[in-house]
């Protein structure tokens, strides 16, 4: 058991370096991108504690990111704010956004439940629109700009500090039970586990956690109007939880470089023309499903020869509410 | 164990923690004109090349056509004009990190002609903060126009939205007679600035709006509020919708049996998407829109239809000459050309924006009797229009120039 955790350390301690020395290489414009990359790693982790984990689907996290991008973006430049202090101010109001939408979501199922986040993703822009004094309408609010450097340290900081705080909520308690809710409903109420605090509160630490990537979207961008969180977004988070893989931590990484970088790579690459670059993009995402349906985790795990032990006899990698019924 | 692993995570805490510290000391870099050399000049825009709003996509490939066929012949000031464009798909969440691409990346002069509101809203700051020329850019809202003073580095090309929707209003007061409207608008900027315009022009008879339907941008198929539209009892449809759109919207309305007095903005008026549609069923006679580029339709044999058509066939192969948005992007790239040469020899930034702001030239690839003037306080390159309708199988210009009185 100790030599298989050394390897996890080792593995960790690498890639913590290199995010750290990344930026002393990179130009200001990949500071930028990466920077971009630790947004999609806070919004994956938060959509992972809740599809991932708790086996709940949201199509909808791209309205928590706003909720989270108005907060900074209305701090900032209506109240003179300074840009890290809006930070956690965003991660409460994702947190109360979470908690109000995690409510209906006790009653809602599968691809019910889907459909109702989904709702909300298209909602929140339009409530954005329609408080121009606010949130600025559909001309946006612009915020201060930074360096890539400032950027992507911020960003970064900020994603290690969620990792780590995800990592925690989930390793005791708090994480058997969103696992045991998602495994068997009926199970997790009658071992004690009360399916409505978890599963609300689940939802309410996964937007709170998307609310924060939301935040920092809008100072990369150094700009917010309703047109930025288009329904796209969304549908890229769970993308990108899927390719890094559901129900693990590891894949994380992966998953937001694969939606942050293969579409603008493949849009600025000469070698595919424009016009096949949707075409392109979506033969990749098959590809990627078909030869590694568990995600990017799963790849991980096998090549360094670790147990399977986040999910020892119920094969958990797909949730159950994801499965057909 | 777990209090090892704790501890590892602490220590990469700490490091990333340093490199915030060290973005404080971040240094900038001063260097001669971005995007210039003594023999080029490189600039860049983004365009729908895919997605909802695709059917623009020829413009960019029309306005390198322009800038092939300028570098052919010399130049300008002995320069060669390198166009670089990405495909943002008309999202603007992709055209923030292709323009910080384009500026930090390919170090381009000056980001040249983007395409639509949204995406040209969501990049004004940054480029107006970088001290970037965002010049010309392929939409007529009036914000680039109006906030010159807060956006001193961008500026529009084509003639406002509202300033079109308003002779609408104006000619509906006058023309039609128990005039019921229906609106069918974008739900964003766009559709809101040609809505703005419609009520200014109508004045006090607002109230002849019966009803207005919104799509949001991503949104293809519009029957639903074609349906409703026509359900209101409306008899004057106008359409303030993105080519797409558009098309769906007329051939849905002629196969209900809806026959209004149909108005369709300019940008989504292309003699191509009118035979679209007509292919597709739509009755698209007598409708009317406005225009201020050349009219190579009804002018086939004048020489600067013929100059229009060789650029197009010599350096851009395929392009589709009766396109509108072909000659939209040749008469654009022009005025690129024009104030590059005005900029002169020495050439930076700032030039640029002193020749575009200070315009008083006659573009030949626009509508003769149009002409672009601009000042440092009066920043609307092209603000002059004439209305058009369909006979037949083409636009025809009727009534006189008008200025959009602002």
């Amino acid at each position: 058991m100790k030599s298989l955790f050394r390897w996890e350390l080792v593995l960790i301690g690498l890639v913590c370096v290199a995010v750290a020395l990344a930026p002393f290489i990179l130009s200001d414009y990949n500071r930028s991108q990466g920077a971009d990359v630790a947004v999609y790693v806070m919004a994956i982790l938060g959509l992972n504690i809740v599809t991932g984990y708790t086996g709940q689907i949201s199509i909808g996290h791209g309205a928590f990111m706003a909720i989270g991008g108005y907060t900074t973006a209305i701090l900032t430049h209506n109240h003179g704010w300074n840009d890290i202090a809006t930070l956690p101010v965003a991660l409460l109001a994702g947190f109360v956004a979470g908690l109000i939408v995690g409510i209906p979501a006790l009653r809602f199922h599968g691809a019910y439940l889907a459909l109702l986040t989904f709702a909300f993703a298209l909602a929140v822009p339009q409530i954005a629109k329609n408080y121009s004094h606010f949130t600025g309408g559909t001309e946006g609010l612009a915020l201060p700009t930074h360096s890539g450097l400032w950027l992507y340290g911020v960003a970064w900081s900020a994603a290690a500090v969620i990792y780590v705080w995800t990592w925690l909520l989930l390793r005791g308690r708090t994480g058997r039970a969103f696992q045991a809710a998602r495994d068997s409903e009926i199970a997790a109420a009658s071992s004690g586990v009360s399916l409505s605090v978890y599963k609300t509160f689940a939802f309410g630490m996964s937007a709170a956690f998307a609310a924060v990537a939301g935040s920092l979207f809008v100072l990369i961008n150094n700009f917010v109007n309703p047109d930025v969180f288009v329904l796209t977004l969304s549908l890229y988070v769970l993308l990108g939880a899927v390719v890094g893989g559901l129900g693990s931590l590891w894949g994380v990484l992966i998953g937001a470089a694969f939606i942050q970088l293969l579409p603008i790579g493949l849009t600025s690459s000469t070698l595919v023309s424009s016009s096949s670059v949707p075409v392109v993009f979506g033969a990749i995402v098959i590809l990627v499903m078909a030869l590694i349906p568990r995600g990017s985790a799963e790849v991980l795990r096998v090549a360094l020869g670790l147990p399977n032990r986040i999910r020892s006899s119920h094969d958990a990698s797909t949730p159950q509410s994801l499965e057909a019924r | 164990m777990t209090s090892r692993t704790r501890l590892s995570l602490v220590v990469a805490l700490l490091v990333l923690g340093a490199v915030v510290v060290a973005s404080a000391v971040a240094s900038t870099s001063a260097a001669q004109v971005p995007g210039v050399t003594a023999k080029t000049i490189t600039i860049g825009g983004t365009f729908p090349l895919t997605g909802p709003a695709q059917l623009y996509g020829v413009i960019p490939k029309a306005e390198n056509a322009y800038f092939q066929y300028v570098n052919a012949h010399g130049g300008v000031n002995g320069r060669k004009i390198n166009f670089k464009y990405y495909d943002d798909g008309y999202n603007p969440a992709m055209t923030v990190p292709l323009t910080h691409k384009l500026v930090q990346q390919d170090k381009v002069f000056a980001v040249y002609g983007s395409l639509g509101t949204a995406p040209t809203l969501a990049t004004r700051d940054y480029l107006n903060k970088a001290g970037v020329p965002q010049v010309l850019v392929a939409t007529g809202d009036s914000y680039w126009g109006a906030q010159y003073k807060k956006y001193p580095w961008t500026i529009g090309f084509q003639p406002d939205y509202p300033g079109e929707s308003r002779v609408y209003g104006q000619f509906i007061n006058a023309k039609v007679p128990q005039a019921k409207i229906g609106v069918l608008m974008q739900d964003d900027a766009y559709g809101q600035n040609y809505y703005n315009g419609l009520l200014q022009g109508l004045g006090d008879s607002k109230s002849k709006i019966v009803d207005v339907e919104k799509y949001d941008a991503t949104q293809t198929d519009v029957s639903q509020q074609v349906f409703k539209l026509k359900a209101a009892g409306a008899n004057v449809f106008a359409l303030f919708a993105l080519p797409t759109q558009t098309i769906t919207a007329l051939v849905v309305a002629t196969k209900i049996g809806w026959h209004p007095v149909t108005f369709i903005n300019n940008v989504s008026s292309s003699p191509l998407f009118m035979g679209l549609a007509q292919k597709s069923g739509a009755d698209v006679q007598n409708d009317i829109t406005a225009t201020y580029i050349y009219d190579v339709w009804n002018n086939p044999d004048t020489a600067t239809s013929k100059l229009y058509k060789s650029i197009l066939s010599q350096y851009d192969s395929g392009a589709d000459p009766l396109d509108a948005n072909n000659v939209y992007g040749v008469a654009n790239a022009a005025t690129m050309v024009q104030a590059l040469k005005m900029a002169g020899k020495g050439l930076t930034r700032q030039g640029l924006m002193n020749a575009l702001t200070n315009l008083n030239w006659v573009n030949p690839f626009l509508y003769p009797g149009v002409k672009m003037v601009t000042t440092p306080t009066e920043r609307y390159p092209i603000d002059q229009q004439i209305l058009e309708q369909y006979k037949g199988t083409g636009w025809k210009p009727f009534g006189h120039i008008f200025s959009h009185a602002r």
